[in-house]
């Protein structure tokens, strides 16, 4: 029935197709928009730093060589060596920082979404809040708590942060997961003796999992792109992360703009290609809050 | 829950209730052991700055950062900043800034997601294309944007100039009259892909007999949109629009990494002057007292913003 309605419909009121063709030639312009600085990357990554500097540019690499990619990843010169050493201490930070973020967001935001003790509501938007103020705020007083505590220069000082900065979200994101697990499920197993904690870890945590992953999807990412405070609580350069790193490496040599989109295309990789496996997890959880209104 | 317990926790009468409520907390005790470890990390990381930050403000600290140094000066750090051009000037291109970017990424992304709502085939990749730039690192994207703008060797003056639109290459970033602008297309750049994220789920919302129905009755696609797909999508263009203003008015990297805030402040923002304050030129105090500052605009906007997400969940559980 629905399939005949629509056909005499589009037959009779042609403005649809203008509709159409109009979204097609604004996808086109927004796929142009958001790809041609990436393809840019790309093409200027594989040319030599003399055929970067052209003009008029050549527009396609002449002679591509992949020497960028190469040095970056040569472990025998100086610069394929920092450059690992930044790769593996960004890796190390964003997988301690998500592992610890989604252990201290899951208790807290399975008991946002189903425990009713006072104050939970003002709890809630208070960790929500977090999100509001940016990282220079809070700068300076915990550049001198790090140096309390005899972090700075230390990976210990970024987890930490990063842990406080991930949780408010991922609190967020697990809590609307939470909210769409049948209570009742958990109260069957209660009924048969489960105690609450056995409830949600036999029951809750499983159903959960989608909602972990998106969780640890996204600590991940905001660890691994984070630039303010690593900027600010690292100096040396044995434990730089990447977007430090990067940025070091290339103010000395500000001409080398093929070893820099090649930086910058493997520093994306990771993230990119985890959040392209993973986007159907995360975008769900992203949306699941704001869409409820 | 009956509906009168509801009703009393709703609205809590203060002095009454108070010893009442502080049972209920001790009945609840066993609840709160699930989230103290994450308000113990807020409250360290957290609470403790914004008390310090406060502290600092009324305090003239020693470059070196020597806290045992620090001389109480009252509200002179606030009446410098006030009395300042800059502020003026930074504050100018905050707002145009945070609105243009605001404005600017969510129609886009409100677009896509129209646009991409239909079934097509391709539509997947097509979408997947589309999300990248926001997942890349701000860095990243600085440094790539940066490399387009170049004023010798960048790609968008090469093609202008081969278009003949131009002589020779425009100063994108070094001007300090294209300087915003510039940026804000940047931070559009990144920024649409969330809005577009947001709106695609908004639009999965909108029930489908309605549109058809509306369509068998003669509605035309703008009056369907107008009519049936809007309204339905206002909760989730509030919540989008607020996060993205407070993500643009937060932003740090793009102009920082690109321009420094340069040229002569023409691409300095609030957030990255204060940090040229702090860490550039160590006036410690004067940082300080416009993070306070920052701190009440942002409250201002977090008074919306948890209404508008509030608003939500009291629906969603009285429903």
């Amino acid at each position: 029935m629905t399939l005949m309605a629509n056909d005499t419909v589009s037959k009779v009121r042609k403005p649809i197709d203008a509709w159409r063709w109009a979204g097609r030639f604004f996808l086109l312009v927004m796929l142009l928009f958001t790809a041609l600085p990436m393809v840019w990357m790309l093409l200027t990554s594989l040319k030599s730093g003399f055929a970067a500097m052209q003009f008029p540019p050549q527009w396609w690499p002449n002679e591509p060589t992949l020497a960028s990619y190469r040095k970056l990843l040569d472990p025998n010169n100086s610069v394929g060596q920092d450059f690992l050493r930044f790769f593996w201490n960004s890796l190390f930070v964003s997988t301690m920082s998500t592992i610890l973020s989604v252990i201290v967001a899951v208790p807290a935001a399975y008991a946002f979404s189903r425990f009713e003790f006072p104050g939970r509501k003002f709890l809630f938007f208070s960790v929500l809040l977090r999100n509001m103020f940016p990282a220079v705020i809070f700068l300076v007083p915990l550049f001198i708590l790090m140096r309390l505590l005899g972090l700075v220069n230390t990976h210990g000082s970024l987890i930490l942060t990063y842990l406080t900065f991930g949780l408010p979200l991922a609190i967020w994101l697990l809590k609307g997961f939470y909210d769409n697990i049948p209570y009742q499920l958990e109260q069957a197993a209660r009924i048969d003796g489960a105690t609450r904690f056995k409830a949600f870890l036999l029951i809750v945590m499983p159903l959960s999992t989608p909602g972990i992953i998106a969780t640890a999807i996204y600590s991940f990412i905001g660890a691994w792109n984070e630039y303010i405070f690593a900027y600010t609580f690292l100096n040396k350069n044995e434990q730089l992360t990447l977007p430090i790193g990067i940025q070091r490496f290339f103010s000395e040599n500000t001409s080398d703009f093929p070893g820099l989109m090649a930086a910058s295309f493997m520093m994306s990789v990771p993230v990119v290609v985890l959040f392209l496996l993973l986007q159907r997890y995360f975008v769900r959880a992203l949306t699941e809050g704001a869409v409820k209104h | 829950m009956t509906a009168a317990t509801s009703l009393a926790e709703a609205n809590p009468r203060p002095g009454s209730t108070f010893f009442a409520s502080l049972r209920r907390a001790w009945d609840h005790r066993a609840d709160y052991l699930y989230v103290a470890p994450a308000l113990v990390v807020m409250l360290i990381v957290i609470a403790y700055p914004i008390y310090y930050t406060v502290e600092l403000s009324f305090f003239n600290t020693p470059p070196s950062l020597q806290l045992r140094d620090k001389e109480f000066i009252g509200l002179d750090n606030y009446s410098v900043i006030l009395g300042s051009d800059v502020f003026w000037r930074v504050t100018l291109n905050t707002f145009i800034w945070t609105i243009a970017s605001t404005v600017v990424a969510f129609g886009l992304g409100f677009g896509t997601a129209l646009a991409l709502n239909r079934e097509f085939h391709g539509r997947g990749v097509l979408r997947a294309i589309l999300i990248i730039p926001w997942v890349i690192s701000a860095v990243a994207a600085s440094y790539i944007w940066k490399w387009i703008y170049h004023s010798n060797f960048g790609v968008i003056g090469a093609v202008l100039v081969e278009l003949g639109f131009v002589n020779r290459p425009p100063n994108f970033i070094d001007s300090v009259g294209t300087v915003l602008p510039s940026l804000i297309v940047v931070n559009v750049w990144r920024e649409f892909p969330f809005a577009m994220i947001m709106m695609t789920a908004g639009l999965q919302t909108v029930p489908d007999q309605l549109l058809r129905a509306a369509r068998v009755d003669g509605a035309s696609a703008w009056q369907r949109f107008w009519h049936i797909t809007f309204p339905h999508l206002r909760g989730v263009s509030t919540v989008t629009v607020l996060l993205l203003a407070v993500a643009n008015f937060n932003s740090f990297i793009i102009p920082w990494i690109m321009t420094g805030g340069g040229p002569s402040n023409a691409s300095h923002i609030w957030i990255t002057h204060i940090y040229e304050l702090a860490f550039g030129r160590q006036r410690w105090g004067i940082a300080a007292a416009y993070s306070v500052l920052l701190f009440f605009i942002l409250m201002t906007l977090g008074y919306f913003y948890v209404r508008a997400l509030s608003g939500g969940e009291r629906k969603e559980r009285g429903a």
